[in-house]
């Protein structure tokens, strides 16, 4: 304790000298500071612009020149809210507040640039940057951790760098239009991605500080892609096993201990000198990898997120680059320092020193001496309680240096002037700008595009290089997406040639992985399947020019693996090629596992058929407390005796070897019906061989075909895509709009005309109801009886005037040539049938006429606008 | 005997009607000729049809041990017998035959598929062996009574039946009945039962149908109380400390012991002998959760004693596999080459080198072997010596306990006699009355003579030998034995002295079991182990030996043949 508080006393006098010092600094620089200060807030214009611009085509930035720059004028700022032209009195407040703090800070320590605190937003107005934060949490699932909103924003975002790489930028905009144009700095990217983390809950913030130049520039050409980087294979330590009590002792070792010991020494020795030389080799790379020294190193302004642990289980503190979306420890060496930071309700300052880059810094914003903070009482982690006592008195120390605590204890940051960030789900879909993104690493080249935007459902390739100038190609990997054959990855290695396919599940063929150096059969290939979709349960089939291999698993015969070894094929007359020219087996090699149901010597664990010599040999499954297993082998040439009867079966024709010697296998007629029975399996065992080889030209023709076509397959879900959903949704919107236009129709008002008559507005009396609902029954009925009478003289008229032409018929009968007669009967035909169709009509209108009057008689009857009649029938 | 064959004489089942059975049903053509060849081994056959052939005695089929399927329809049977040694058959066809009872199948414990069709029975039963009995083909019988039905429901993979032809079937009710009754039935009369028939029989018997479930639960459950019951028992047996979880040695110790139960009646010795009750009890249970907890630390030695072993065995048995594979491999390319090569000396030479890689191999094999071996006795040894310690450690601390049972008995023992003397000295003395426990007393009160009522109150000290041998005369079955006892000093000491020895043997006779069976067992088991060991040695050796022998005659054959060609 005694020791503590020295020490505190020793820090207190130091930093009492410090403040004297900047007190007779700032008394020197007084008149002229706050002019300044002032000035660089208001003349920020067109002429410091110019400025800057002139500034920047001086220096030469490579990647700058390309993009197009992200100036103001490109802006539309008519259509932003209200909120985003001017300030509210609290903002107002924040911004005197703040402008307060920065000038007490520059009195404090003259030496330090200036503090980002109110850069102009998009409409020059000067917004507080912690107000600029617009926590948000995103609708997509796929934005709810860090990693995968860090990789959205690096993706989604083009990089545009600083007017001023020195300097921070004059203007920060609201993310809402940095989303809308795609297009941003690094502050605007830390903006967005310490927004959206805030809004999913992580402990973030944006950060104001120095960063490398490959940083600064988003260059990652010195970065080894981080998905060519494999994955560590985790060493599992082998657990030492205690030797348990009855543990066996091992035999006495007589080897001599001298000659080993020797031998280690001696391997010992090489292996140093190979470690040496490799040691020696990589440094050399290292050197000729390494960068050009900067002469900015240390200045050059970058912004990135860091994000502290304690919240949404992150375990410690590290920072995300916002432009690159990769994550990098709080020691890394590429951060130079750190000037400031800021969440959406606080500012701090770092009042560490920054020599050793970022590597000493100590990330507890509760501790005044390390953080200055600029609003007081926020829920900010307090100081760790080991150092309360200390805190306590430099508070004190601070409090008075600074003097702020009256005015702003009981201030708290006022919302966000931000609108809520909102992305589309089709931006989100897009993510690159325009579908499209190149990053080139250190040897490697890695190209994104959006899902459906190549016709073959590329979304990446990763392009791996030998060199560092990426002449040379290594590998290509290409990944897919959506694809209808359910192509997921493609891997090509340019050395060896060897292009690999992998599948997802649900291939036709149930292909997993294809890897092959040519289409062309009977060449070298491995394919591997999904053996639980497969019916016979393959998992492996592999190919060279002579051999077919293929493993088995989960079949009820047990068989797990199966080898055959081909001849060359005999040349044959052309007659034959039409057919398939199977090529002649010479061996099959098929092997079992246990069947648990057998006993161990029945149960057969391999069996090799040599088709050439005639031969069968099998070796069964071993005992479990047995070290040998039983063999037979069968020689099935058929021969004939000196009588010339064929013999049937003979001892030599089977050799065996048991393990335990049974008697029953003993005999010639188990030994028969084992032999015939593996002829017949003989026979299955070359016709699936042969049938092996047919699927693998059907596979190969199908791989062609889906090559060539590369259709995609579109969700249902996909509204936008799905061309067939779409159609079907606008059939049914047809449907839909003409049901609601008959139903419409169906819904005429039959009181209207007779509504019109009366002066509109007023209730109807019960008098002029009944009037009302007599008149239109009564004009109902007329119209019915038009109908009626309308149908009935169609009928007569049709009736006369076929009586008519069957009398002229009669008449002129004689004379009539058969042309006229048959247009007479044609007539009589549609007549008759003009006449049946009106009287059917006319029948059913006598029939519905009643009704439809009921109906309507009951329709008036509740009908609202009478209400009168119901009230008196009531 | 309405058949055809009914003038035809009964056929007897000799060697020669079977023998030309099983060739007739043998394998033909060309297997048929190997196996006339070689001849057919009754045991060897599978399956074996004996129909329209007369028989009237089942006979002479006790060589066909594996047979699977007898048919033994159309002929004259009229008794179930001479199948006991056919345990294998599944298929047992008897149908058409004059079979009056179901005899005779009780060892056809694999029997799924049993015809009767056709014969004289009247009652289903003995049938109780069949567990596996899936179709069961009863038709054309004479069953009349339908509580037949439920003798079937023990068959839980009973899936056919066939009953029609029985006067049973006849009533109306028949189907209905069945299909309650034998709910997981499918077919019945070679008709699939509907899942409405089914339904519908559920509904209409299902008071009759839940009663019997019931009891049938009720049997259920008290067996499988009694199975949990008999393996507590068995636990604790094998702990060697079964029934002292409680009073029973107590118990014991009273059971036989009269004069310990007549002096319980004293004044103050059913307080005593209920805290001693107590007391032994309580170092009862404490030898018997002793003897739990070494019971299951030795199964935690035995246990890693046998994965120790298992694992060195696997181990060396993986080395051997490894090494004959290797060898193997070798001999293969070698053997090929010799059938390759042409000149005889080279032959020679490599035959001479395979053979050396033969014996090589044997020496290795054997080396694994006899390593095996050593390193097992070491472990086995100082297994027996743990457990030889760990037993003699449980003896010793049961032994103690008991010795705390004995002093709890002396201690009792020396209570018992004070107690016992004061008594008599009361007695002699002639103050019984006020001391005599309330019982004793009203002894004579609760006795059924009239005429001595309230008679104990009147009898002063000086009456009291007449008042005894009065007793002794009218009321003899009640107040004899205590007051036999309290004669003289040396009866009642004699009477405790004999209870205090009762007691004690009984206690002594349970340290003994104890000792001897623990010990007993422990013998019994390294005993076992050695012997296990020794076999496996034997095995081993046994195996290498014969596959070393089979290598070289396979290359003495191939030298052989080489000569010849």
């Amino acid at each position: 304790m005694e020791v503590l508080r020295e020490k505190v006393e020793e820090e207190e006098e130091a930093e009492r000298e410090e403040a004297a010092e900047r007190a007779e600094w700032a008394r020197t620089e007084k008149m002229m500071r706050p002019v300044e200060v002032r000035k660089e807030e208001t003349t920020l214009t067109q002429e410091m612009l110019r400025d800057l611009e002139k500034k920047l085509s001086e220096i030469q930035i490579p990647i700058s020149a390309e993009l197009p720059a992200f100036t103001k004028d490109t802006i539309d700022i008519s259509k932003l809210p209200v909120s985003y032209k001017t300030n509210t009195p609290k903002e107002e407040h924040l911004l005197q507040v703040a402008d307060n703090f920065s000038r007490q800070y520059s009195h404090l320590c003259p030496d330090r640039v200036p503090l980002f605190l109110h850069p102009l937003n998009e409409c020059e107005v000067p917004k507080f940057v912690s107000t600029t934060l617009r926590p948000t949490l995103m609708p997509y699932p796929e934005l709810y951790n860090w990693d995968s909103c860090a990789q959205f924003v690096s993706d989604f975002l083009t990089m545009v760098p600083l007017p001023d790489p020195l300097k921070p930028p004059s203007h920060l905009y609201s993310s809402t239009t940095v989303l809308n144009y795609q297009k941003g700095n690094c502050f605007d990217f830390s903006t967005l991605l310490c927004s959206m983390l805030i809004g999913s809950g992580y402990d973030a913030y944006c950060v104001n500080g120095y960063g490398s130049l490959d940083l600064c520039h988003m260059d990652l050409t010195r970065e080894v892609c981080p998905l060519t980087v494999k994955p560590k294979e985790t060493v599992q330590k082998e657990e030492k096993v205690l030797p348990k009590k009855y543990t066996i002792r091992p035999p006495r070792d007589l080897c001599s201990r001298f000659e080993q010991e020797q031998e280690v020494k001696k391997q010992q020795e090489i292996r140093a000198q190979e470690k040496k030389q490799l040691r020696e080799e990589e440094e050399r790379l290292m050197e000729a990898e390494k960068a050009k020294p900067d002469a900015l190193h240390g200045l050059r302004v970058h912004s990135w997120v860091l994000v502290l642990s304690g919240k949404r289980e992150v375990p410690e503190n590290f920072f995300i680059d916002a432009f690159t979306g990769h994550s990098y420890s709080t020691q890394d060496e590429r951060f130079l320092g750190i000037e400031s930071l800021w969440n959406h309700k606080n500012y701090w300052i770092n009042m560490q020193d920054c020599w050793n880059c970022c590597k000493d810094l100590i990330f507890d914003l509760g501790d005044p001496v390390r953080w200055e903070y600029m609003l007081l009482g926020t829920d900010k982690s307090q100081l760790s309680l080991t150092e309360e006592d200390d805190s306590g008195i430099n508070d004190e120390d601070d409090v008075e240096n600074l003097g702020k605590e009256d005015e702003d204890k009981s201030f708290d940051m006022p919302h966000s002037w931000v609108e809520q960030i909102e992305i589309s789900p089709e931006a989100f879909e897009t993510r690159c700008p325009n579908g499209k993104k190149v990053i080139q690493y250190k040897r490697a080249k890695l190209e994104k595009w959006a899902p459906y935007l190549n016709s073959n459902g590329l979304v990446s390739r990763l392009t791996t290089y030998e060199d560092l100038e990426c002449t040379n190609i290594l590998e290509i990997k290409e990944w897919y997406q959506n694809r209808e054959d359910m192509l997921e990855l493609k891997h090509i290695n340019k050395t060896t040639d060897l292009k690999t396919d992998y599948f997802k599940p649900g291939h036709p063929q149930a292909l997993r992985v294809h890897s092959y150096k040519s289409m062309q059969p009977e060449m070298d290939r491995v394919i591997e399947f999904y053996e639980m979709a497969r019916v016979d349960g393959l998992i492996k089939r592999e190919e060279t020019a002579r051999t077919m291999t293929e493993y088995y698993q989960g079949r009820p015969d047990f068989l797990s693996y199966r080898h055959a070894n081909f001849r060359p094929r005999v040349k044959k007359l052309a007659l034959s090629s039409a057919e398939s020219n199977p090529r002649p087996i010479v061996k099959i090699t098929e092997q079992f596992f246990r069947n648990p149901a057998k006993p161990a010597e029945e149960d057969v664990a391999e069996r090799v058929f040599l088709l050439a010599e005639e031969r069968i040999q099998l070796r069964y499954h071993c005992r479990d407390d047995h070290i040998t297993a039983s063999k037979r082998e069968f020689l099935r040439r058929t021969e004939v005796d000196s009588k010339g009867n064929k013999i049937i079966m003979t001892p030599d024709m089977c050799i065996s070897f048991e393990v335990e010697p049974m008697e029953h296998t003993k005999k010639l007629l188990y030994q028969y019906e084992a032999m015939m029975h593996l002829k017949r399996e003989e026979k299955l065992s070359r016709h699936q061989v042969w049938e092996s080889e047919l699927e693998v030209l059907e596979i190969l023709k199908l791989r062609e075909e889906e090559e060539a076509a590369h259709a995609l397959t579109i969700s249902i879900y996909d509204t936008k895509r799905n061309e067939k959903s779409k159609e079907y949704r606008e059939a049914m919107e047809r449907v839909m709009h003409e049901e609601h236009l008959r139903q419409v129709e169906t819904q005429l008002d039959y009181l209207a005309p007779f509504l019109a008559q009366l002066p509109p507005g007023e209730k109807l009396t019960r008098w002029q109801a009944v009037r009302l609902k007599d008149e239109c029954l009564s004009d109902f009925k007329q119209r019915l009886i038009n109908k009626a009478n309308l149908i009935q003289a169609r009928f007569e008229k049709e009736t006369q005037e076929l009586q008519k032409k069957q009398q002229w018929y009669q008449e002129n009968q004689v004379t009539l040539t058969p042309e006229d007669e048959d247009l007479y009967l044609s007539y009589c035909s549609q007549a008759m049938f003009r006449i049946r169709i009106l009287e059917q009509r006319l029948n059913r209108h006598k029939e519905l006429a009643p009704l439809k009057y009921l109906a309507l008689e009951e329709k008036l009857y509740k009908d609202p606008r009478l209400g009168e009649l119901q009230k008196i029938f009531a | 005997m309405n058949r055809l064959c009914d003038s035809m004489e009964p056929k007897v089942m000799d060697d020669d009607m079977l023998k030309l059975a099983v060739g007739e049903q043998g394998p033909q053509e060309e297997a048929g000729q190997l196996a006339k060849q070689e001849g057919i081994l009754f045991k060897d056959v599978l399956s074996l049809q004996l129909d329209f052939r007369n028989i009237l005695r089942i006979d002479n089929l006790w060589q066909f041990e594996n047979l699977r399927k007898l048919q033994l329809d159309n002929n004259i049977i009229e008794k179930i017998e001479g199948l006991e040694n056919l345990t294998h058959l599944v298929w047992l066809d008897l149908s058409f035959n004059n079979i009056e009872t179901i005899e005779g199948l009780d060892t056809l414990v694999n029997l799924e598929d049993l015809s009767l069709f056709n014969n004289r029975i009247s009652k289903i039963d003995s049938l109780d062996a069949l567990i596996k009995l899936q179709v069961l083909s009863l038709g054309n019988n004479q069953i009349d009574n339908m509580m037949n039905i439920v003798y079937l429901r023990r068959f839980k993979c009973l899936r056919t039946l066939s009953l029609s032809g029985n006067p049973i079937s006849e009533a109306e009710d028949y189907k209905m009945f069945i299909c309650a009754y034998l709910p997981d039935l499918v077919y019945l009369d070679f008709r699939r039962i509907d899942d409405h028939t089914k339904e519908l029989a559920e509904a209409k018997h299902q008071y009759s149908i839940d009663e019997l479930k019931h009891r049938e639960n009720l049997m259920q459950v008290r067996l499988q109380d009694e199975r949990a019951r008999q393996e507590e028992l068995e636990k604790h047996k094998t702990a060697f400390v079964e029934h002292l979880n409680g009073s029973f040695l107590f118990d014991s110790m009273y059971a036989e012991d009269s004069e310990g139960n007549k002096l319980s009646y004293l004044p103050g010795v059913s307080e005593l002998l209920e805290a001693y009750k107590d007391k032994f009890v309580i170092i009862c249970v404490n030898i018997f959760e002793y003897g739990l907890k070494q019971q299951e630390k030795r199964k935690i030695e035995l246990d890693t004693f046998s994965e120790c072993v298992h694992e060195a065995i696997q181990e060396n048995q993986e080395q051997g596999k490894c090494k004959i594979a290797q060898f193997e491999e070798k001999h293969l390319s070698s053997l090929s080459a010799i059938q390759e090569e042409s000149e005889l000396p080279n032959i020679e030479k490599m035959i001479l080198e395979c053979s050396a890689d033969v014996s090589e191999l044997f020496n290795e094999l054997m080396m694994l072997e006899m390593q095996l071996v050593e390193q097992l006795e070491e472990t086995i040894n100082m297994f027996e010596r743990n457990i030889v310690d760990m037993v003699g450690l449980f003896i010793e601390n049961v032994q103690s306990l008991m010795a705390q049972c004995r002093d709890l008995e002396n201690h009792h023992h020396e209570k018992l006699l004070e107690i016992s003397i004061s008594t008599l000295e009361k007695i002699v003395k002639g103050d019984l009355d006020e001391d005599l426990p309330d019982d004793l007393r009203a002894v004579p009160m609760c006795l059924a003579c009239p005429c001595h009522s309230d008679f104990s109150l009147t009898i002063s000290s000086w009456e009291r030998p007449f008042f005894i041998s009065f007793l002794e005369n009218h009321c003899l079955w009640i107040t004899r034995p205590i007051y036999q006892l309290f004669v003289d000093k040396d009866t009642i000491v004699n009477a405790v002295g004999a209870s205090h020895d009762i007691h004690l043997l009984k206690i002594d006779n349970r340290e003994d079991e104890l000792v001897t069976r623990i010990n007993s067992w422990c013998t019994r088991l390294v005993d076992k182990i050695h012997k296990d060991e020794i076999m496996r040695n034997r095995k081993r050796v046994k195996e290498i030996n014969q596959y070393i022998d089979h290598m070289q005659s396979e290359l003495d054959n191939l030298e052989y043949s080489d000569i010849l060609d």
